[in-house]
């Protein structure tokens, strides 16, 4: 409990201390954040008008306690560029997100965990060789050009599946493979090592002279005792769903909340960008704070004795 | 304790009961590594009597562990298999039966307990939810009548506070908790024969002696026959009724404790009981056995403790010993044997 309380300060320091990196670096990057507000005719009286009416001018840490005020009232604000409401972006594109991210999530775990399992059990057969062969080059592929191969192959060669759009499941087949590659790699690598420690303990052995059955010492014990590791960096997993999501989003056309970032941060819309970008921070923060309260679930160890 | 004197025994050793429990006959398990094939237990026959403690001694690597987990079907295979010999338990060959009848067996006929009792328990399983499991996998029960067998169970081997325990993770025991956790899981179904594979080994000296004390306790009072491996000659003297002298893989001496301890026929025996350091000789230095343990697949063609015995003659370079009866009726394997003399 006491590790729960602790694990959520620290989040909480964390979500602060990245909101003032987001605000700053955007700012910092250079760029104007007018130019998307008025038409490039407009004369420089106008956009210092603009300027002054954005409150742009302020310096950046009244602008800061500014935004953090108004975000703590329920304030989102408007985008820069086309006055949408950044609350309406947010459920609209989140949903989206929400569906990739899902489905990444579900490759990740629901098919990395059972084939380090399948590699695990028939060590050093041609299912262990083909299993860890794909798993190398699942970590070793680099997710945008996996992108291109995979659109080249499944959309412009076989026709089978659509290049990019939202949101059907067809079209929801190739980015949620190519988010979810790394991953899975990782997983699968990670459940085959960690099984192949757990199958060798002692422990095992002595479960077999209880004469449990093999489903049970493999499936319940040997597994759950694999399963430590793997939950310890499932935030890391989804954190990079999460980062990667910006790439593969913006190569399928899918119009997620990565897709928003991307465009807010291209065209200085300075309230998008920094809102989306504490939100996908918030993501990360979310499940890595999961994970760790995961693993003391799944390592009583860790529990007070 | 237990006097040898307390069951029908004849004088010579042998038991006079009708029948052993457990009977080795010939076993020959063997080890593949690197391609090659070599023996670790040769030809191995051991008899286990109802309601005997049988110490099988011997120094690390001569196969006691593996003897056992061969009875147990629980070798590591591969590399290590059975390659020839029978185990009859109640006239059945366990090395014939299939997988699902050897689990029955398991825990509820034959039981074994392990030397490192942390790394044998499962870390991130509760000892109540261990053991309901090992009892449901052998008998109709459900889990609350399961859990407060388990918990009797917990309570016989004395265990303190055996209810609170049953939601106890292993990490949250001592050393000899986790030993009174691995016995009552042992002995939860009341097996025939329960082997301990060195149980004390691992432990402090003064809880050696609890551990054992119990483990005698619970022999006695199940009627149960036991087999407990050990290298250490303290703990044979105060707990067995026979001893098999193992060495590199096959039995070279077997008698009654008291015979054993008194008058050792082997050269290897004696060797061994002169290297225990005793409180009565003013002697400062130990008496080891000279020379080291062979390496099971370069076995000399004679005796294999030839290379190490003081009194090897010709013939036992040559040809390998058997194991044969003497006068008194008990078994050893050596063509010289000498009189044993206190160092």
């Amino acid at each position: 409990m006491k590790r729960v309380l602790a694990r959520t300060v620290y989040m909480v320091i964390v979500l602060a201390l990245s909101s003032v990196a987001v605000f700053y670096a955007i700012r910092l990057s250079g760029g104007d954040a007018v130019a998307a507000r008025v038409p490039a005719s407009a004369s420089a009286e106008d956009r210092e008008a603009v300027r002054e009416q954005l409150g742009l001018n302020d310096p950046f840490h009244e602008q800061y306690f500014d935004y953090i005020g108004s975000l703590v009232s329920g304030d989102l604000g408007n985008s820069l560029t086309n006055n949408a409401q950044i609350g309406s972006m947010l459920t609209e594109h989140g949903r989206n997100s929400l569906i990739l991210g899902a489905a990444a999530f579900i490759l990740v775990f629901g098919v990395g965990i059972p084939l380090g399992m399948l590699a695990s059990l028939r060590r050093n057969s041609w299912w262990d060789g083909g299993i860890m062969t794909f798993s190398v080059a699942g970590m070793a592929v680099p997710n945008f050009w996996l992108a291109l191969l995979a659109v080249w192959l499944f959309a412009t060669q076989l026709g089978w599946l659509p290049s990019a759009g939202c949101c059907s499941p067809k079209q929801l087949v190739l980015p949620a493979v190519v988010l979810a590659m790394e991953g899975l790699a990782l997983t699968v690598r990670m459940t085959r090592s960690a099984m192949l420690e757990n199958l060798n303990q002692d422990f095992v052995r002595t479960l077999r002279s209880g004469g449990l059955s093999e489903v049970k010492v493999i499936g319940r014990h040997v597994f759950r005792n694999a399963l430590v590791p793997i939950v310890s960096l499932a935030g890391l997993r989804i954190g990079q769903i999460v980062g990667y999501a910006l790439v593969v989003e913006t190569i399928f056309g899918w119009p997620g909340l990565g897709q928003v970032l991307v465009n807010a941060v291209l065209r200085r819309d300075y309230p998008v960008a920094q809102f989306f970008s504490l939100v996908l921070v918030t993501i990360v923060l979310l499940s890595n704070w999961l994970a760790d309260v995961g693993y003391s679930v799944v390592n009583p160890r860790l529990r007070r004795g | 304790m237990v006097s040898v004197t307390d069951r029908p025994v004849s004088p010579s050793g042998h038991r006079t009961d009708p029948a052993p429990l457990l009977s080795i006959k010939g076993l020959h398990t063997s080890v593949r590594s690197r391609g090659e094939s070599f023996d670790v237990v040769r030809g191995l026959s051991l008899d286990v009597y109802p309601n005997e403690v049988l110490c099988l001694v011997g120094e690390s690597g001569c196969g006691k562990s593996i003897t056992a987990l061969s009875v147990m079907g629980l070798l590591p295979d591969p590399p290590v298999r059975i390659r020839e010999g029978e185990i009859l338990f109640h006239g059945q060959d366990l090395v014939a039966l299939g997988n699902k009848q050897m689990r029955d067996i398991r825990a509820d006929s034959i039981s074994m307990i392990f030397q490192d009792p942390l790394t044998s328990l499962d870390p991130v399983f509760t000892v109540g939810e261990v053991m309901v499991e090992v009892i449901r996998a052998h008998r109709d029960m459900n889990k609350s009548d399961a859990r407060n067998l388990a918990g009797e169970t917990l309570a016989k081997v004395g265990l303190p506070d055996p209810i609170t325990r049953l939601d106890s993770y292993p990490h949250q025991l001592s050393g000899g908790m986790r030993q009174r956790v691995m016995i009552a899981m042992a002995l939860v179904l009341d097996p025939e024969i329960l082997i301990a594979d060195e149980p004390t080994t691992a432990l402090d000296v003064t809880v050696q002696a609890q551990i054992l004390d119990q483990l005698l306790t619970e022999q006695r009072e199940r009627n149960m026959a036991m087999l407990l491996i050990t290298h250490d000659l303290a703990v044979v003297a105060s707990i067995a009724d026979r001893v098999a002298v193992m060495y590199s893989g096959e039995i070279v001496e077997q008698a009654t404790v008291d015979e054993l301890f008194e008058n050792p026929r082997h050269p290897y025996t004696q060797g061994l009981l002169r290297a225990l350091p005793k409180v009565s000789t003013v002697r400062q230095q130990l008496d080891p056995i000279p020379g080291l343990v062979p390496y099971l697949q370069f076995l000399p063609p004679g005796c294999s403790f030839a290379p190490r015995c003081p009194h090897a003659l010709d013939r036992c370079w040559e040809e390998p010993p058997e194991l044969v009866p003497d006068q008194e009726g008990r078994v050893f394997r050596c063509f010289n044997p000498q009189d044993f003399t206190e160092r």
